[in-house]
Order: structure tokens, then C-alpha cells, then sequence
């Protein structure tokens, strides 16, 4: 028995080792950022140090290749840097993309504009700057004075009611680390739902937006 | 009908598969904006003619007020207001007909634009900065303007982070790849070597160079 406890701190210390370093920070980000339909908070800090990470990387590998050393060595790193390189690229690309297609939502939304950062806001700044004017050019300006809104539909509209928006209620698969005990879906008086660690669940996201926020689920 | 030929124009587009593009239909694009400014030639008429009506009301509700007026006479301006009101009423419906034909005119040719162009954006995250001339001549005027302004507003963010996001785009399985070259284009100074790229030679190169070369069908990747 003793052995056999013993594995099991060591697994479980090993387990909380791996899931706090930045690689599997980066990976978790990443799925985050796939799986959800509205854009998530921009992770500055982890960026940065997994640029600097990969900066280093790079200079062992060439060091490595300068000594000759043997080529699996080098390829087994090169592989390594290759692969978290991709997941800062896919990370960026996804939040652009989104950014892209709903950028005039989230100009209008002070909280999901918080949520870029100043690149990524002055990109949106300027993609918005090319949208108006392309749809200007071609269509707006040809159509009657009340109409010639990229926002409203005309002049007597209330809302801005041609902005797209994210669709919020989309069913998202997800997983618990912890027990989180009943949780009330939403307000329609519908039972609260036993959320058990490591199991999956599809939830509409704008039920678990805010667990999402704090960390306490992770989106598959 | 109204607003016939502004969905022919929304499911064109549709119906072509989904990534591509068809030519920008130009002819159709017009007649849906003569439709559009033929629709505004009925409504301000038809909103003139409301002011009109509501003005003369105002004056027969005003008249009734101030004067005191015989049995008659109240008779004859409730009458004529009823007239004034159902006058009124058939001219509300046109206008609004006519608003909402433009609205959804409006809603349509915005559709048609609007989606064309999130096409063209994911065109500039696998092409670079110039166009294959089959696609180019399937685009309007301003859509080709908005691909330059996009790809030149891509390339400032990436400068910024220094990092180029346009390659990567499919998850590394190994660091080299083997590829053969479909069109002759000479010596490249590649990142880790000088290669002669010519017709028809296969070579082991890095994913991220061959990538752009794979993207722009220069190359082709040998599996297996």
C-alpha cells in the first residue's frame, strides 16, 4: 500500500505541475479561444513568456545544430518549438478572425473592446475604417438620404439594428476540473444542473459565461 | 414584384459553393438600385401628402376649438374629417409599403456586399498581397480595393508583433517536408539553406518555408 500511495501524490504532484506551465496554459487558452463564440480575455501575460520561451528555444537549436550535435536531439527540440509556435499562431489567428467578423459589435461593446489588446485594438480600428468604406462605396451612397447607414436600417430605426452579432446561446461542449456543485442553468425555472469534475457536459455558453471567465470550466 | 430581384441577387450568391465567387453581377446590383430610388420617388409624394393631411386636420381640430360653430357645421368638418383620415390612412400604407421594400432592398444588397467581403478576407489570410487573375476578375472595383486595404491592415499587425500569422495553418506533424516543385522559380535563400528551386525537383524543406510556396500552388506536398 505504501508504494502504491506514495505513486499517487507523485502523479497527482506531477499532474499539477504539468497543468501550471505554460505550454498547457497556452493550450487551454487556445482551446478556449476555438471553442467559444464570442471573444475571450487577452491572456498579455502568457504571450509574452511564451515568446520569450520560444526565443530561447531557437537559440539552443542553432546552438545544437553550430555543435553538431546528434540530429535526432535537434529535430526531437525543433519539433517541440514548432509545435508551441503553432499554438501562439492559431491563438492570435482565431482572435483576429473573430475580431474581423464581428468587429462593429465589438466597437460598440466597451467590455468585449476591453478585452483586445492595443494591436489588436488598432486592428479592429482600422478594419472597421475598410468595411464602412468598401460598403459605402458600393452600396450606401447610391441608396436615398434616410438609408445610408452602415448601422441602422434607416432613419426611423431605434436600435443599430444591422450590426451582426455573436450568437451567445450556441451549445458548447465543456469539462469541470472540480466539483461545482448545482448550478442554476439560467433564469427560465428550470432545475439547477450537478456539475461533476471531469465529466462532459454541452451547456449553451451563455450559461457558463462566467465560470469560463474565472477559470472553473474548461471549453473541449 | 418589389424585391424580386433583390433575393435573385442574394441567392446567386448562395448558390455558388461556399468559399467562392461568383462575378460581381453588376447589372443586377443596378436595377436593384433603381428600384431602391424609383421606391423613394413614390414615398416623398406619399409623405408630402400625409404632412398635408395632418396639417389639415391640426387646422380642423383648431377651427372646432376656437369658433363656436351650429349643429351643422360640426356635422360637415366631422364628415370631412373622416375623409381627410381614411385619405390619409391608404396613403400611410403606400408609404409604408414602399419604406419597407427599401428597407429590404437595402437589407439584401447589404448581404450580398457584406459577404462577399468576408470571403475576400479569408482570401487575404492564405494569399498574400496579389490575387490569382481568375479570382481578380470575378471582383468589383471597390472589393479589390478592400482586399489591399485588408491585406495591408494584416500585415501591420503581424509587423507590429513581429510574427507572421499566415503561416502555421495546419497543426505540425514534422519539422521538414518533402516537396516537389511545380513551376520553375530559381534560387531562394531559404532559412536554413540555399536552395535551386526548378521544375519537377523534389527536396526536403522547412514546413513554414514550403508553406508559402504550397499556399500560392507553386508546389505540391509528397505524402507517403
Amino acid at each position: 500500500m505504501e508504494p502504491g500511495a506514495g505513486e499517487d501524490s507523485s502523479t497527482d504532484d506531477y499532474e499539477l505541475l504539468i497543468s501550471t506551465t505554460d505550454a498547457e496554459l497556452l493550450k487551454r487558452s487556445w482551446r478556449n479561444e476555438k471553442a467559444a463564440p464570442e471573444i475571450l480575455k487577452f491572456e498579455a501575460a502568457l504571450v509574452q513568456r511564451s515568446r520569450e520561451q520560444i526565443h530561447l528555444m531557437e537559440e539552443t537549436v542553432e546552438e545544437f545544430t553550430r555543435n553538431a550535435v546528434d540530429p535526432l536531439t535537434v529535430s526531437l527540440y525543433q519539433m517541440d518549438l514548432d509545435r508551441t509556435l503553432f499554438l501562439l499562431r492559431s491563438y492570435l489567428r482565431t482572435r483576429l478572425q473573430k475580431i474581423e467578423k464581428y468587429v462593429l459589435h465589438i466597437q460598440k461593446t466597451t467590455e468585449l473592446w476591453n478585452r483586445l489588446s492595443k494591436q489588436e485594438q488598432k486592428f479592429a480600428v482600422r478594419s472597421v475604417g475598410d468595411l464602412t468604406q468598401h460598403l459605402e462605396q458600393s452600396v450606401l451612397t447610391k441608396l436615398p438620404d434616410q438609408y445610408q447607414s452602415h448601422l441602422k436600417q434607416s432613419g426611423a430605426s431605434e436600435d443599430d439594428d444591422m450590426v451582426p452579432e455573436p450568437k451567445l446561446d450556441t451549445y458548447i461542449i465543456c469539462r469541470s476540473k472540480k466539483f461545482l456543485g448545482a448550478f442554476q442553468l439560467d433564469d427560465s425555472g428550470e432545475e439547477p444542473v450537478n456539475i461533476e469534475a471531469d465529466d462532459l457536459y454541452a451547456l449553451p455558453y451563455k450559461s457558463i459565461k462566467p465560470l469560463v471567465e474565472s477559470g472553473q470550466i474548461d471549453l473541449v | 414584384m418589389y424585391g424580386k430581384k433583390a433575393s435573385e441577387l442574394v441567392k446567386e450568391f448562395v448558390s455558388c459553393e461556399p468559399g467562392q465567387l461568383t462575378t460581381f453581377n453588376n447589372v443586377l446590383f443596378a436595377q436593384v438600385i433603381e428600384e431602391c430610388n424609383g421606391h423613394l420617388l413614390h414615398l416623398q409624394p406619399l409623405m408630402r401628402k400625409i404632412q398635408e393631411h395632418e396639417n389639415k386636420l391640426k387646422d380642423n381640430r383648431r377651427s372646432e376649438d376656437e369658433m363656436a360653430i351650429s349643429e351643422d357645421e360640426k356635422r360637415k368638418s366631422e364628415a370631412e374629417k373622416i375623409l381627410i383620415q381614411t385619405a390619409m390612412k391608404s396613403d400611410q400604407f403606400g408609404a409604408l409599403i414602399h419604406h419597407l421594400s427599401l428597407v429590404r432592398n437595402k437589407r439584401c444588397l447589404m448581404a450580398y456586399v457584406y459577404n462577399r467581403a468576408e470571403v475576400i478576407r479569408s482570401l487575404g489570410w492564405v494569399v498574400d498581397c496579389v490575387l490569382p487573375e481568375e479570382i481578380e476578375e470575378k471582383l468589383n472595383s471597390s472589393e479589390k480595393e478592400y482586399f489591399k486595404n485588408h491585406a495591408a491592415t494584416l500585415q501591420s499587425y503581424m509587423s507590429e508583433l513581429d510574427l507572421d500569422l499566415t503561416v502555421d495553418m495546419v497543426p505540425p506533424k514534422d519539422p521538414y517536408v518533402k516537396v516537389r516543385v511545380l513551376d520553375d522559380i530559381g534560387e531562394v535563400v531559404l532559412s536554413d539553406q540555399v536552395a535551386n528551386l526548378a521544375r519537377h525537383a523534389m527536396l526536403f524543406l522547412r514546413r513554414t518555408d514550403a508553406e508559402q510556396y504550397i499556399s500560392q500552388g507553386l508546389m505540391e506536398e509528397l505524402t507517403g
